[in-house]
């Protein structure tokens, strides 16, 4: 009899214990779900913040061996880009690039930073340092990871025939034009500089995007492109417009105070059928005489390319073949080079190039390198 | 002189074109509240996203990162505004 008084005491107690755990239990999983609550609602902050910030950009590094030079080991360049949003209104872009020259030091530079305002579906103020929206291979083609070959064409490196950049405003955007779409960019910026070379001809021509109007005018024009989606067409044409004047002081905005005519004409052809992948253009900037001035005559710097592309799918490579042309207003410079490689698409973005240049100087009593490349690239 | 005049004129005349197709677009575009469409969207971006180079895989980047590389691609390549929601859409279901 006393013995099952204790067991049901036991019973009894261990029961009301048990209840009372499984109250504690609940209580403890009350609180974790609502911290859980928290945290997920923390992460939704993580995802959707008004302000977006994100870090792209590309890097490259490779091998080069020129004639009559030994063969050399290359840090291309790093290139990271910055993107800043805020909601749909309004992105900060800016690209710097990092170089290192033969003697070891580091270059930076800002490619380019732009404060992007959407005006509407159809039209962006893009106002800053940009690169210049004439042509396409400048703006569009140039990252290593882009760029099918190890090297730009000829013409279309920096401060050669194709435009470099400019700081000013933008207008761009895109609308629909019967069964294609239409983009464009127009343009009007502080423009380009002349440096003479003291023999009476030009040094060069230069748009690095001069943070500065010495020459005292602007440089307007832009770009309109035409995307045939059915064809896999797109055609763009380009053209510029203003004064531009000579500095005298590589280190200072000095002018001769001498303006003449400045101006910039381009085309150029995007065209993918099957497995291809075809690119041509062509451009011309353009500069008139000017009486007094240290170097009178009206002078052309001009470039066109010519690419083709085969990607051997479902393989990973890929064969290019690239003809390029520059005539400058002297000798020295003028190339014409043939150039051919192969690329190994390990992905999309990481890309391992091998191209051979054989270049030449068509006027008499010049002569130019072949060279052979290797690049490996990688955009992220 | 006069030539420099002439020139300025062509430049304003440039600008007020400009201004006009900003401003001209805006009020035939001024549906801004359009949502993305996936369906559009993967048409957009098979048009589009090869125009200038390979076609990255949506698989590469989180919903917020697509948001910043489209609309910078927006810039690159002249997409329109709902182009560019399509776009966006298409990817961050993608990935
Ligand atoms: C008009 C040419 C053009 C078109 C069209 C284009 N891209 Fe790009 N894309 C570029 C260039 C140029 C870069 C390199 C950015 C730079 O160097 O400033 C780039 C970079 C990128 C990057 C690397 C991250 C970054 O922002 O730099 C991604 C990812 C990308 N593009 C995806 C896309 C997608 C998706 C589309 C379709 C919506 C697209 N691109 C359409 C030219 C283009």
């Amino acid at each position: 009899m006393r013995f099952k008084k204790t067991l049901l005491a036991c019973v009894v107690g261990l029961a009301i214990s048990q209840t009372a755990s499984a109250r504690s239990d609940l209580e403890q999983l009350k609180a974790e779900v609502e911290a859980l609550k928290q945290e997920v609602a923390s992460a939704a902050e993580w995802k959707s913040p008004r302000t977006l910030v994100h870090m792209a950009g590309y890097a490259s590094v490779g091998y080069t061996d020129t004639q009559n030079e030994p063969g050399t080991f290359k840090m291309g360049n790093f290139s990271p880009i910055f993107h800043y949003q805020f909601s749909d209104l309004v992105m900060l872009e800016s690209e710097l690039e990092f170089e290192v020259d033969e003697v070891g030091n580091t270059d930076v530079s800002l490619e380019y930073l732009t404060i992007d305002w959407f005006m509407n579906d159809h039209a962006a103020l893009v106002a800053g340092r940009f690169l210049s929206p004439l042509g396409n291979f400048r703006q569009n083609m140039h990252p290593s990871w882009i760029n099918k070959m190890a090297s730009a064409p000829v013409g279309f490196g920096h401060d050669q025939a194709a435009p470099n950049g400019d700081v000013g405003l933008q207008v761009r955007g895109g609308f629909a034009l019967g069964g294609a779409n239409a983009n464009y960019a127009v343009f009007l910026g502080n423009g380009p500089t002349l440096e003479a070379n003291g023999f009476g001809g030009f040094e060069k021509l230069e748009s690095p995007g001069l943070n500065g109007n010495g020459d005292g005018t602007f440089v307007g024009g832009g770009r309109f492109g035409m995307l045939f989606p059915d064809k896999k067409l797109e055609l763009g044409l380009s053209a510029a417009t203003g004064d531009i004047d000579i500095r005298t002081s590589t280190s200072g905005p000095v002018y001769e105070g001498l303006k003449r005519d400045y101006s910039v004409l381009g085309a150029d052809l995007t065209w993918r059928p099957g497995n291809f992948d075809v690119r041509a253009e062509y451009i011309r900037q353009s500069v008139g005489s000017r009486a007094a001035s240290s170097v009178p005559g009206s002078a052309d710097w001009t470039a066109w390319y010519g690419q083709v592309a085969y990607r051997f799918y479902p393989s990973k490579w890929e064969a290019v073949a690239r003809y390029s042309n520059y005539d400058t207003p002297g000798e020295e410079n003028d190339r014409v080079q043939l150039a051919g490689g192969v690329n190994y698409l390990f992905e999309s973005n990481f890309i391992g190039k091998l191209d051979y240049e054989s270049n030449d100087n068509p006027n008499d009593g010049y002569e130019a390198d072949n060279r052979f490349l290797v690049q490996l690239a990688y955009g992220f | 002189m006069q030539k420099s005049i002439e020139k300025t004129g062509r430049l304003l005349l440039a600008m007020t074109l400009t201004l006009g197709v900003a401003f001209g677009a805006q009020a035939a575009g001024s549906d801004k509240s359009k949502e993305g469409d996936f369906v559009r969207g993967a048409r957009a971006w098979a048009e589009n996203c090869t125009r200038c180079h390979n076609v990255r895989d949506p698989k590469e980047l989180r919903d917020d990162q697509w948001k910043t590389t489209v609309t910078h691609m927006r810039v690159r390549g002249g997409l329109t505004g709902q182009q560019t929601r399509d776009i966006i859409k298409f990817m961050q279901e993608s990935n």
